[in-house]
């Protein structure tokens, strides 16, 4: 194995004619490629000099068969030089700051000086510019008129002056530019910052034309027998036959007007050449009327080189499918259906240790039937690196064969490391380890805990899995990748994994208020976990024994935790009840047991769950993903022990709501009536720095929203608890109450971009209404109520507003992709050094300390270094 | 009403309206705007005779089918989808070939293939009952309003433009500064130009419009148009005090304009500086006459020629014409600028027009039109060339039409450069080939975000659906019409109109011919 080895410093550069000849292995002259037995011409395009792509056949320059010879440069000597079409720019600037007589630079030595110090003091760069130089003057050394340069896209330059008033022009050939560019003195040259040591401007201008090798441009053998050519091949025949002509009409003496002709052709070709999508140049087309793919078309774009085969590749030992929900397997593991785990294999190197677990997976063979039998092995891999496929006839001999040093390619069974990922990837908890649990069906099945991180939801969406081949991939998807490892956020220092959903509702549940649960319903709530025995019960009635609901879910809570928070449901109250609140949103974990509180969203939610974050703390990253399965299935649990459920009539109000809410909305009504009628009056107050219209159209608003929140609070009044849109609004699982508020009471103002709908037809929203009608319903507040149902204008509004977010949407995401796109490609480079510096890979510092407090955000406390809150909690153990 | 919802003759009823349209009225109108073909025989032929054609009335047949052995057939839908066919009628055009005196007698030449929108009335299953339609393999709950080009389905889409020939105020910001403008988009027999009047900063008014580098102004230019006097020009715009002053600055500003010569001659100096007076009063005259305000041109008299009598007079009097339009653009800017009108909403149904099947066909057929008389010219005087006898059978090439108008209903890029044009059906299930055929796409580019564009308008309702429009990046872009939308035509007897507008009291320009 070659040693490796350290790049110095790259430096790019052009090639000389010299430089294409001395690397060409074989001068091509003939356009054909291939004689009528399938044999390549010799100094044809496909000359076994160049390389061979057809088995069998061994290359003429390094003896090599089609798989090892990496192919050999020829060449084309052209008939005349032709522009480079990549270096034009390049070409314009030296011809308009070089003399067109002596080629010197069109200043003067000082000039020159002074220049460059300018620049130095300015920008930075030492190099002149096109600026520096005056227009319309004399050179400084030979004292020639100078005359303007014109370019004309893609290729042609001209020489333009006035002579006797009259515009002249003359075309320069690429034969005249080459002599000019050629004459330029080396100094000259570097003050305009070109190392004439790698890239003399001259050889922009191509007389010799290097032709790659045949391997970059492959033939294709169609079905039925024929060669089809790759496209540079094609444009690569068109420049030898046009080069050929040329040359023979230059030998016979062709007058001038076919030998300009025949060179802006040869131009064209060479240009279609190089990028066949040039500004102000037909492309190039295929018979088809395809136009053809050419160097700079292999380059650019997003399936380019560059995007598209060496930033991003296609991998194997990678499965992808549809996921779906199971909250009884583990956070930290991933369902795979048999017929993934059949296909995926983790290498094993069979050693004097393994020898006869090696052969018993060979034994088993490529088909394993059902989830629970054994795994198998689909491939064996020699010590000579010779694969052996598995099947059912060779399973006995590769079997008998085997010894240490082999290699056995074992199925997937439990417990192996897998990478779970989903797209799009914006985070590096978008790709995270999981352990494998092989399943019937043919989903990839995932926690609902764990869908968060990866923003998956189950309406369809697909996931990838990856098995890491080798132990330190393992190893290292086991530290740094693992599900445990990334349950804090290092975008905000909380819990990005944790209870979601009928999690939060099922937990809420349980633990809202003092219920009290016979032995049965203990057992049920806690049968799938690990619990070897009960407390003490916390009261005994009649010689029946009864456990509370706190004590039922302390059963999970590691033992040493103690903390005071508040839940979602707390409403911030001036002072504090404490352990007398009504909403029971005190929360208080004193040596691993809830004394009071209910736990919700604010407890384990996934983003803010406080206990979960707690225990991240004090007990690690497993014991918490060992809490996390255990809160979610106990919630699980707890919600199936009553059963949970939304149905229309569940937005039923009262008759005196309905009353009331009429009455409010009247009176909301008449006060915005009576604000028109003060503006219309000119009575009106406004705002400082606004209109007076502004100010009425604020204060509408206003009185609109509240006149809503009104109609909720009606609404809310008639339900309580007992409602799940409340559980789930008031445990912070799902929706909140103001979307209860537009189901029952009154959906509101709908609004665009802020303000209340006004466009439309002359001084009116929509012909129902009167000119100038300023009211509320003529400007998109709907009245009614989901469940009531919308009138026909509400209903229009209702579309406007919905219509809005869409666009939204829409546009947002595009926009926030490309976002992230660019910031990325801004700062992938950049790393945290041993010194706590963040340096570009150059050794450019950045930040002098990392996040300019040194903090890792994954490893703080929402952010800061130091969680002194749990300190002072844990020593105090919730007291005073 | 829920008879007329469901009725099931409503879902493509405007594709179809429209298309029986342009095969009954506007076909014949495209022929006539082409009326005959000229050729160069006179100056280049032998015979110095000159030679023309003039077209006649043209028909379209039935739906026919061409087979391998020559024999035609009559080819009924549910045929060309199954063997790839494309479901179009011949055309045929009566043309007479006139060579110097002498007057051929007229040829019924067929002409090209016409794609048949199924369902039309050039359609074989016109006027067909249910069970008829069965008998001839056809879905009698298929809404038609398609193509059936090489055997797919191809739907026209509905584009939705704003309103050419209307002035339409609005703001730019350039430099810091608020300019006020004008602008027409005006509009004739297919060619679009941009007409923009718009203030600077010292309250003059400036006119540009195609093939003007930069602007004119607006004084120098009206009298060039035929007004002379300052009250002319400024009757033309307002009677209005506060544009009266306005007026008043702009008449300053042009002294060197006195008369209609030096108007003319204002223009052609700007239009092609360093040439001769004669060539810059030709010059100006021709853009005036074909760039400026090119929607008015209908004035002209379809059948006069230059050097006719009454042919100067008529020029005169579109001159005339566009002078005042442009007098009532310079009154909507300054209007603008003191308040008295607000900018129009681009986004206002009103301001919205549609283009459907049969004019995208119109348009079509008239570039495939223009191509065929080309060829046909060059057919003629290729046989001139060589002395052979000319014939119009032999000139008319009917490929070279039935070729220009199946291309862009095959690929969807249509004349003018507009793509997507002409969509595969959608037959994943009826809903969805009911919602294709009503579907109205906005030429707005998607890559924008274009709010205000994408937002539901008010003046939508009952014309476009208020919920289906796709989500994504057209989102808002792409609408659907309503179901009980009815789509208006406007009007055909210009007459009618015109004494009931000058009963109304509407007073002729002065100049204009009656």
């Amino acid at each position: 194995m070659p040693s490796p080895k350290r790049i110095g410093k790259i430096e790019f550069g052009l090639f000389s004619p010299k430089e294409i000849r001395k690397m060409s292995v074989r001068k091509i002259i003939w356009a054909d490629t291939y004689d009528e037995d399938g044999f390549p011409y010799p100094q044809g395009l496909m000359d076994l000099n160049l390389g061979v792509i057809d088995p069998g056949l061994r290359c003429k320059t390094c003896d090599q068969r089609a798989a090892d010879c990496p192919g050999h440069f020829g060449h084309i000597e052209l008939a005349k030089p032709v522009i480079h079409v990549g270096y034009t720019r390049l070409i314009r600037k030296l011809l308009r700051v070089t003399c067109r007589s002596c080629s010197r630079l069109l200043l003067s030595t000082d000039e020159i000086e002074k220049a460059v110090i300018a620049e130095d003091e300015g920008t930075g760069t030492d190099t002149l510019s096109e600026k520096d130089i005056k227009k319309e003057q004399i050179c400084p050394h030979c004292g020639e008129q100078q005359y303007k340069i014109n370019f004309e896209k893609p290729t042609t330059f001209s020489e333009v002056w006035m002579e006797d008033g009259k515009k002249m022009e003359h075309r320069l050939t690429p034969a005249d530019i080459r002599a000019r560019l050629e004459k330029i003195p080396d100094e000259d040259l570097r003050a305009l910052g070109i190392n004439p040591l790698v890239a003399r401007p001259e050889w922009t201008v191509l007389t010799v034309l290097p032709v790659p090798p045949v391997t970059m441009r492959p033939s294709i053998i169609l079905e039925n027998g024929q060669r089809s050519e790759d496209d540079l091949t094609h444009k690569l025949v068109d420049i030898i036959r046009i080069n050929q002509r040329f040359k023979e009409n230059q030998d016979a003496g062709a007058p001038q007007l076919i030998i300009e002709d025949l060179w802006e052709l040869l131009q064209y070709h060479v240009t279609t050449y190089l990028d066949n999508e040039v500004a102000g140049c037909p492309p190039a087309r295929h018979r088809s009327g395809r136009p053809l793919k050419t160097l700079s078309q292999r380059l650019k774009g997003k399936d380019g080189r560059f995007r598209g085969s060496l930033s991003g590749k296609r991998v194997n030992f990678s499965a992808r499918t549809v996921i779906s929900p199971d909250p009884n397997i583990s956070v930290v593991e991933v369902g795979v259906p048999l017929a993934v785990a059949n296909e995926m294999t983790v290498p094993i190197r069979v050693t004097t240790m393994n020898l006869e677990e090696a052969r018993q997976y060979v034994l088993n063979g490529p088909e394993r039937p059902t989830v629970n039998s054994p795994c198998g092995a689909n491939y064996v891999i020699r010590p000579d690196n010779r694969r052996i496929r598995l099947s059912e006839a060779n399973l006995q001999t590769v079997a008998e064969m085997l010894e240490p040093g082999w290699v056995v390619e074992r199925q997937l069974r439990d417990g192996d490391i897998v990478l779970f990922n989903r797209q799009p990837s914006l985070h590096r908890m978008s790709i995270m380890a999981h352990r494998t649990k092989l399943m019937d069906g043919r989903t990839f099945r995932l926690n609902p805990a764990v869908c968060p991180p990866y923003n998956a939801d189950f309406d369809g969406d697909e996931m990838n899995l990856h098995v890491p081949q080798t132990e330190e991939a393992k190893a290292e998807a086991q530290i740094l990748l693992a599900v445990q490892e990334n349950i804090l956020s290092p975008r905000f220092g909380g819990p990005i994994i944790g209870g979601i959903h009928d999690h939060v509702s099922g937990i809420f549940l349980l633990t809202h208020g003092l219920r009290w649960f016979r032995k049965e319903d203990v057992m049920y709530l806690v049968q799938h976990h690990r619990i070897s025995s009960l407390p003490p019960p916390g009261k005994v009635e009649d010689g029946v024994p009864f456990w509370s609901n706190k004590q039922v879910f302390s059963l999970i809570l590691p033992r040493e935790l103690n903390m005071v928070f508040h839940a979602s449901s707390c409403q911030n109250c001036v002072e504090c009840k404490r352990e007398g609140c009504e909403r029971d949103a005190y929360v208080r974990i004193q040596d691993g047991q809830l004394v009071s509180g209910t736990i919700d969203k604010k407890a384990v939610g996934a983003f803010d769950g406080q206990i979960l974050h707690r225990t991240i703390r004090q007990h690690g990253m497993r014991r918490t993903a060992e809490f996390i399965d255990d809160m979610t299935r106990l919630a699980i649990r707890s919600i199936m022990l009553d059963g949970f459920s939304f149905g229309i009539d569940d937005e039923d109000l009262s008759k005196t709501e309905y009353g009331q809410i009429r009455e409010m909305l009247e009176s909301a009504a008449n006060d915005v009536r009576m604000r028109i009628k003060i503006f219309e009056e000119g009575a009106l107050e406004p705002m400082p720095g606004r209109t007076e219209e502004e100010t009425l159209e604020m204060q509408i608003m206003q009185v609109m929203g509240k006149a809503r929140d009104r109609t909720g609070e009606i609404a809310g009044r008639h339900l309580g608890l007992e409602n799940s849109a409340v559980v789930m609004a008031v445990s912070g699982a799902r929706g909140s109450m103001l979307n209860l508020t537009q189901m029952a009471g009154c959906i509101g103002q709908q609004s665009v971009r802020g303000e209340r709908i006004m466009r439309g037809y002359d001084e009116r929203t929509l012909p129902h209404f009167r000119k100038g009608d300023r009211g509320a319903e003529a400007h998109g507040f709907i009245k009614n109520s989901y469940k009531s149902g919308l009138s026909p204008t509400e209903f229009f509004f209702h579309a406007i507003g919905g219509r809005e977010g869409l666009v939204d949407t829409a546009v947002r995401t595009s926009q926030s992709g490309y976002l992230q796109r660019r910031m990325i490609n801004a700062l992938q480079d950049l790393k945290v050094a041993y010194d706590g510096t963040v340096r570009t890979t150059g050794g450019r510092i950045i930040q002098f300390l990392y996040g300019e407090d040194g903090t890792d955000p994954a490893k703080s406390s929402y952010g800061d270094p130091v969680d002194v809150k749990g300190i002072v909690e844990s020593v105090l153990k919730g007291e005073r | 009403m829920s008879r007329a919802y469901f009725s099931k003759s409503h879902v493509a009823r405007h594709q179809l309206d429209s298309f029986n349209y342009f095969l009954l009225h506007n076909l014949q109108k495209v022929v006539n705007e082409q009326r005959i073909i000229e050729t160069d025989i006179e100056s280049r032929g032998k015979s110095r005779q000159p030679v023309w054609v003039e077209l006649g009335k043209i028909e379209v047949k039935k739906p026919m089918v061409r087979e391998a052995d020559g024999s035609q057939g009559e080819l009924f839908p549910t045929e060309a989808r199954l063997r790839n066919l494309t479901y179009a009628a011949p055309i045929q055009l009566e043309m007479t070939l006139i060579q110097g005196d002498d007057r051929y007698e007229p040829v019924i030449a067929t002409i090209g293939q016409l794609p048949v929108m199924v369902g039309s009335v050039a359609c074989n299953l016109h006027g067909l009952s249910d069970g008829e339609r069965i008998e001839h393999g056809e879905d009698p709950l298929d809404p038609g309003g398609y193509f059936i080009i090489n055997g797919t389905e191809r739907v026209l889409m509905t584009l939705e433009d704003l309103a050419s020939n209307k002035i339409m105020t609005e703001f730019t910001e350039r430099y810091n500064e608020r300019i006020y403008v004008a602008k027409v988009f005006s509009q004739y027999r297919g060619y679009r130009a941009l007409i923009v009047v718009e203030r600077n900063r010292k309250n003059l008014l400036e006119v540009s419009f195609p093939s003007v580098a930069g602007h004119l102004r607006f004084v120098d230019l009206m009298r060039a148009l035929g007004l002379v006097s300052d009250q002319e020009i400024v009757n033309a715009v307002s009677t209005d005090e506060e544009i009266l002053t306005f007026m008043m600055q702009n008449l300053e500003e042009s002294v060197e304009c006195d008369s209609v010569e030096a108007g003319i001659m204002y223009v052609g100096r700007k239009l092609a500086p360093n040439q001769t007076r004669d060539y810059q009063r030709k010059r100006a005259e021709f853009v005036l006459d074909n760039y400026l305000l090119p929607h008015l041109n209908y004035l002209m008299p379809p059948d006069l020629k230059e050097g006719d009598p009454g042919y100067e007079k008529a020029v005169q009097s579109v001159r005339l014409a566009k002078a005042h339009f442009l007098g009532r653009m310079a009154e909507a800017c300054f209007d603008l600028v003191l308040g008295k009108r607000r900018i129009d909403d681009k986004d206002h149904y009103a301001n919205k027009r549609l283009k459907l099947a049969g004019d995208l066909m119109e348009d079509l057929f008239r570039i495939s039109l223009n191509r065929l008389t080309r060829d046909i010219k060059y057919q003629l005087e290729r046989a001139s060339m060589r002395h052979r006898h000319l014939s119009i059978a032999t000139a008319v090439r009917a490929d070279v039409l039935t070729e220009r108008l199946l291309h862009p209903l095959a690929t969807g890029n249509w004349v003018g450069g507009r793509t997507g044009v002409s969509q595969l059906l959608d037959r994943v299930d009826h809903m969805s080939v009911l919602s294709h055929l009503r579907r109205v796409i906005s030429p707005l580019s998607r890559s924008q975000p274009h709010f205000e564009a994408r937002d539901l308008h008010p003046t939508q309702w009952g014309r476009i659906c208020p919920s289906e429009t796709p989500e994504g990046p057209n989102c808002g872009l792409v609408k659907n019409f309503a179901q009980m939308v009815e789509i208006s035509k406007g009007i055909d007897e210009e007459l009618e109109m015109k004494r009931i507008l000058f009963n109304m009291g509407v007073e002729a320009l002065k100049g204009e011919a009656k």
